[in-house]
């Protein structure tokens, strides 16, 4: 009997991405740029060669927001700090599922920009209602005296 | 005419600053005769992609992991902390460790 050796699907790393898997990963994080989620993209590699794509946070400061690898044939999505958030040979699914966390963080940005407004409309509004008061006591005292004078 | 106060004090881009923190970085591991996997192994990472994110320049070292990774690369801890706070945030660097009293 004859045993064939099949090579085994692993492309050797080369340090670059597949446009088709660029796309992909691009088109899962569009929306985060346009919300403040992302500010920008850049790809880069590991020693061994294996691709690396980063989401960077908005400008002064531009660390990762979420980095994208092609281990083998897994890829895996890390954040910032090196937490795995999801593995998997899927390019798809990992696309999808660094969306869904994309739409979480961009989540988290609306809803503190919508306190910080809150709390500055509410401090506006207390301040204003302190100096209306005050005008409105000093014109209830002053009035009388001018038409007593009048 | 009144007086602006600036808060700012021109450094680096923090960008800039990363990359060098990389390349320290890099430079360390390569005198420690350690790859990527084996320092990902030593700082229990399941994958060894974190090292090349902070290596390229686009992560940091994260406080909580800053001993082992010293510890790794064949550095006192606190020395590698405050090397890398010179890097990561030069300013509270400066006010700590450069200004006298």
């Amino acid at each position: 009997m004859t045993v064939l050796a099949f090579q085994p699907n692993v492309r050797q790393p080369d340090g670059s991405w597949r446009s088709g898997e660029i796309k992909t990963i691009v088109q899962s994080i569009t929306p985060a740029l346009g919300s403040g989620a992302g500010g920008g993209w850049e790809v880069g590699a590991t020693e061994r060669g294996d691709p690396q794509f980063y989401l960077l946070a908005p400008p002064p400061h531009e660390e990762c927001v979420l980095c994208i690898s092609r281990v083998g044939n897994i890829y895996v999505l890390e954040d910032g700090a090196g937490q795995v958030l999801f593995e998997h040979n899927s390019l798809a699914l990992l696309a999808e599922q660094a969306r869904s966390v994309l739409q979480k963080k961009t989540a988290q940005i609306v809803a503190r920009a919508a306190l910080i407004w809150c709390t500055v409309r509410q401090t506006f509004e207390e301040k204003l209602e302190a100096v209306m008061g005050e005008s409105e006591e000093l014109l209830a005292h002053v009035v009388p005296q001018l038409a007593a004078f009048a | 005419m009144a007086r602006r106060i600036q808060f700012v004090r021109k450094t680096p881009a923090a960008k800039e600053l990363r990359r060098k923190a990389g390349t320290w970085l890099k430079e360390l591991r390569a005198r420690a005769g350690l790859s990527q996997i084996e320092l990902a192994e030593q700082l229990n990472l399941k994958y060894y992609t974190f090292v090349a994110q902070v290596e390229n320049g686009f992560g940091r070292v994260p406080t909580e992991s800053m001993e082992a990774w010293g510890r790794a690369l064949g550095m006192e801890p606190s020395a590698f902390a405050r090397r890398l706070l010179s890097y990561y945030d030069p300013e509270l660097h400066r006010l700590l460790f450069e200004v006298k009293e």
